[in-house]
């Protein structure tokens, strides 16, 4: 017999055992982030000798970071909403034709990398050498038509990728409107535009808004775009900023931390409002019930809306990648074709070259290994926030979570930091890439099995309890089997997710362990264009590969849904 | 009579979620082989007290007895797991593992108990057989119906011989038809398997066929306890009145003046005297007593020899099918009557009472 008091189970062990990695993991860092924010001491000497807010008033000296920040934030937010709630109206409620298949299409940009992005439309735009601007100066024009190194360039792809996101979270608020609302005020006699403008644009705004203020602080901490597009010029935004006050020499330690922080907490208050917004349930459009909504018949409009689909997509998939396509197999990209221009060299360098081999590698490896862990890892987490009712999971919800609210730079920043003191020397090495990624993509992996365990009844579980089983023994044949297809989905979207990862890999990794995404932004600013085009083709195909995959194993999930 | 120990003991069962009580205070026993049931509407604790029985809920406070032997006890620290009860549970989901045949999932009690590969051969075979479901034993779980389910999810529960079966409202997901046939299956199931159950439902009829002794519970805790005939002939309270099957409730002033051998008298507010019986309960100056719609008799002319007889007036006929139910207007107030095959009557017609005086029931107690 067992009794209250001492129930040391296997079941709670587990659970506090996750707990604590989890705990540690994500607050060691945030201690060491704060720590050199709050350091107003010698910069040379650890630990801080003096604390204070100076830093934070300092930051004041760089109103043009703010500003650039706020400009390219702000652009790029707009034009992400109006694509997103332009494609998300053609989707959801036109009857244009291939709406499923455009429907599945619009994720692809997500996936892509705004990295990718930028490098493309860098050779695409660049105001001399610009594929477009060519073309436009060869068709008897001067000067340039674009110039994609500039604010609103930047903002225009960070906008095309951040479109898609901006997509899902509309079309969900406007797939889950009940129809028979706008049924209801037709029936009271009301016009189509009245219908339109008094029940339909009301009942979606919140989650529009809602939409807004994600993006933009997605926005406010992405970090490749302005990285590739923007330094170029001098033109900074603040994690370029960050990242800029942490490589240079002397390092401006304190005064990044502080930018870091700054930007933490004001994305925190932002994505706090969000959650205000969508969880508030003051509109009774989000019921959970996904509703099969009106589609208007708009005629032969619809083969114009058919273009508009086609025109984001293009812009913010095919011509991108049908660029990289072209420079890598060229021996100087951004030349007009010519037969002697072609060549197989890039892809031979990038297989042969041992930086990019071993970038490639290492990748792959980091790749395999936080899946794999992070999947036991979060899959014990979800269990625990969600299932187990143990004491406190309420609050260790809120630390799993809390990477989402710090851009990936900061989160790095912090790592670098603390584990630089770190008494085991695994600064520079793999290993603290896989320790930054295992954090990071804590979110990512929780929810993603999360999502996958509350379809499971809980009754299911219980039922084994009830037929004797133990702890470990149902969660062998019960739980872990029915959570499988979840269990596959959150290791290739971590497998996805670290191999392409960018803002906290730049920081982290030393020059024994290079991984493939910064060794691709390496490249553009170091090496050649050509092979750093052929460095990303590859990559995207590695990502390529995963997403068909994932994309198989959520089919699969969808057909046998588990009741 | 060697054995007296009842099989399961609840004592002051007390269930808080944070400061909300969902079951305060419940005691009750269920004897060895015997059916009880927990009957209530929906939030009134039936199915948070089975639970705790189980074990997969935790009690504030109480003690809950298998055996004679604690499974829970707030004053001893002592919270057996679910696992290690030795109890069993359908569930109102079924539970069905969709991953999944039937033979496996009937066959998982047996696993954890490291029975033989033959052993479970023989025992699932013959569990599947006795809920009629052997052709399906190859079958993918998720391939069943609602009813076959339920089949599955019974054999799955007894297969292993647990000393008690719970029941979680096991047939409320099945329509009406396949309800009522299930109802005498599992009953009769239950008698030949000779287990203890306990069964949770918010169908009076359920509880009604199914049962040994019935739990009313209402609010938390519990309203009245007895066998089914109990219950339905004498509910102690306007609740349980109401709620078990359907009643007219009458008040009125105590007239001991009135009361006879065995009969208690009382007058109504409009004047009408009500003979009834108290079966024992105190009776007090103001009395409240029961009457089922069913045993309201109406008749056009004035019946003789009766001793309750009310003149009333027809407000409302609708017909039910099996019955009509007659809305009248009696002395200030509205009675129910439903009537068997009954020949229409115009609305507004008068028309007569009578009921045995044994049919009223003095409430209380």
């Amino acid at each position: 017999m067992q009794s209250a008091g001492s129930p040391i189970s296997a079941q709670r062990l587990a659970g506090y055992g996750v707990a604590a990695i989890a705990a540690i993991l994500v607050l060691y860092p945030v201690f060491y982030l704060l720590q050199a924010s709050l350091d107003v001491g010698d910069p040379q000497v650890r630990p801080p000798t003096a604390y204070g807010f100076d830093n934070f008033s300092g930051l004041f000296q760089y109103p043009q970071i703010l500003l650039n920040t706020l400009t390219v934030s702000f652009a790029a937010t707009v034009m992400a909403l109006v694509f997103g709630f332009v494609m998300a109206w053609i989707l959801a409620r036109t009857n244009v034709p291939g709406r499923r298949t455009f429907e599945q299409l619009m994720a692809v940009p997500y996936y892509l990398t705004p990295l990718l992005g930028a490098l493309a439309w860098s050779m695409l735009g660049a105001p001399e050498s610009g594929f477009i601007n060519q073309i436009w100066r060869a068709i008897g024009f001067s000067g340039h038509i674009i110039d994609i190194n500039t604010p609103y360039g930047i903002a225009w792809v960070m906008a095309l990728f951040e479109g898609s996101v901006a997509f899902v979270m509309i079309a969900a608020v406007m797939k889950s409107m009940d129809p028979s609302l706008e049924e209801a005020s037709q029936v009271m006699g009301a016009s189509r535009l009245r219908t339109m403008l008094r029940v339909t644009l009301p009942l979606v705004l919140p989650g529009v808004l809602g939409a807004g203020i994600f993006v933009f602080a997605e926005m406010l901490g992405s970090f490749a775009v302005a990285l590739v597009l923007g330094t170029p010029n001098r033109y900074y935004v603040i994690t370029t900023a960050i990242y800029q006050l942490v490589q240079q020499y002397p390092p401006k330690i304190q005064t990044a931390a502080a930018m870091g922080v700054s930007l933490f907490a004001v994305m925190f208050v932002m994505l706090f409002i969000y959650r205000r917004i969508v969880m508030g349930g003051s509109y009774v459009t989000i019921t959970g019930k996904a509703f099969r909504p009106r589609v208007a018949d708009i005629g032969p409009l619809r083969y114009i809306l058919l273009g508009v689909c086609v025109l984001y997509l293009t812009a913010a998939v095919a011509l991108p990648l049908l660029t990289l396509l072209w420079a890598s197999f060229q021996k100087i990209a951004v030349a007009f074709p010519h037969a002697s221009n072609w060549t197989l060299d890039n892809f031979r360098a990038a297989m042969s070259m041992n930086a990019a081999r071993s970038a490639l590698t290492n990748s792959l490896l980091l790749g395999f290994a936080t899946a794999t862990i992070g999947t036991v890892l979060m899959g014990l987490l979800a269990w625990l926030i969600y299932r187990s009712r143990l004491p406190g999971s309420g609050a260790i919800e809120y630390v799993v979570m809390f990477p989402q609210a710090v851009p990936r730079l900061v989160f790095a920043f912090g790592l670098m930091w603390a584990w630089v003191v770190f008494p085991i020397p695994i600064y520079g090495t793999i290993w603290l890439l896989l320790i930054a990624y295992l954090t990071v993509f804590l979110p990512l992996g929780v929810r993603t099995i999360a999502s996958v365990m509350m379809q499971i009844d809980k009754s299911l579980e219980e039922c084994a309890q009830m037929c004797g089983a133990s702890w470990g023994f149902r969660t062998r044949t019960v739980t872990v089997p029915l959570l499988v297809p979840g269990l596959i989905a959150a290791w290739l979207l971590l497998f996805i997710a670290s191999v392409r990862e960018l803002g906290a890999s730049i920081l982290l990794m030393g020059p024994h362990s290079k991984v493939i995404t910064p060794a691709i932004v390496e490249s553009w600013f170091g090496t050649s264009t050509e092979l750093t085009a052929t460095l990303a083709l590859v990559q995207t195909l590695v990502i390529a590969v995963a997403m068909v995959v994932l994309v198989l194993v959520t089919r699969r999930i969808g057909a046998q849904r588990v009741d | 009579m060697q054995d007296t120990k009842p099989h399961i003991e609840v004592r002051n069962l007390e269930i808080y979620y944070g400061n909300v009580p969902a079951v305060r205070g419940v005691s009750f026993s269920v004897e060895l082989g015997e059916q009880l049931t927990l009957l209530g509407p929906s939030g009134c604790g039936k199915t948070t007290t089975l639970r705790a029985i189980a074990g997969l809920e935790k009690p504030t406070g109480g003690e809950i007895l298998i055996d004679g032997i604690p499974v829970y006890s707030s004053a001893r620290g002592v919270n057996v797991p679910a696992e290690k009860r030795g109890l069993s549970m359908v569930f109102q989901s079924y539970a069905i593992w969709p991953h999944m045949t039937v033979f496996d999932n009937v066959a998982y009690g047996l696993r954890v108990r490291k029975t033989s590969a033959a052993d479970i051969k023989d025992k699932v075979a013959h569990a599947l057989d006795l809920v009629q479901m052997s052709d399906y034993a190859g079958r993918s779980a998720s391939q069943l119906s609602g009813g076959q389910q339920q089949r599955v999810a019974l054999a799955r529960a007894f297969v292993f011989s647990p000393s008690v079966l719970l029941f979680d409202e096991p047939l409320s997901n099945l329509d009406a038809k396949l309800r009522a046939d299930m109802r005498i299956e599992l009953r009769d199931l239950q008698h030949r398997l000779g287990i203890t159950s306990v069964y949770v439902t918010h169908d009076l009829e359920e509880a009604l066929a199914m049962s040994d002794r019935i739990v009313v519970m209402r609010g938390g805790v519990i309203e009245q306890t007895g066998s089914p005939d109990e219950i339905y002939r004498l509910p102690s309270s306007a609740f349980v009145a109401d709620f078990v099957g359907s009643a007219n409730l009458i008040r009125g002033r105590h007239r001991a003046d009135l009361s006879t051998g065995g009969t208690i008298a009382l007058e109504t507010k409009a004047g009408d005297i009500v003979h009834g019986m108290a079966y024992g309960r105190p009776v007090g100056a103001e009395v409240e007593v029961s009457v089922r719609t069913v045993h309201l008799k109406l008749s056009l002319e004035r019946p003789t020899g009766a001793v309750n007889v009310w003149p009333a007036r027809i407000e409302q006929t609708v017909f039910q099918g099996d019955f009509t139910q007659v809305h009248l207007a009696w002395g200030g107030q509205h009675l129910i009557a439903r009537c068997a095959a009954m020949e229409p009557i115009d609305v507004g017609r008068e028309v007569f009472i009578t009921v045995e005086p044994k049919r009223v029931v003095v409430l209380g107690g």
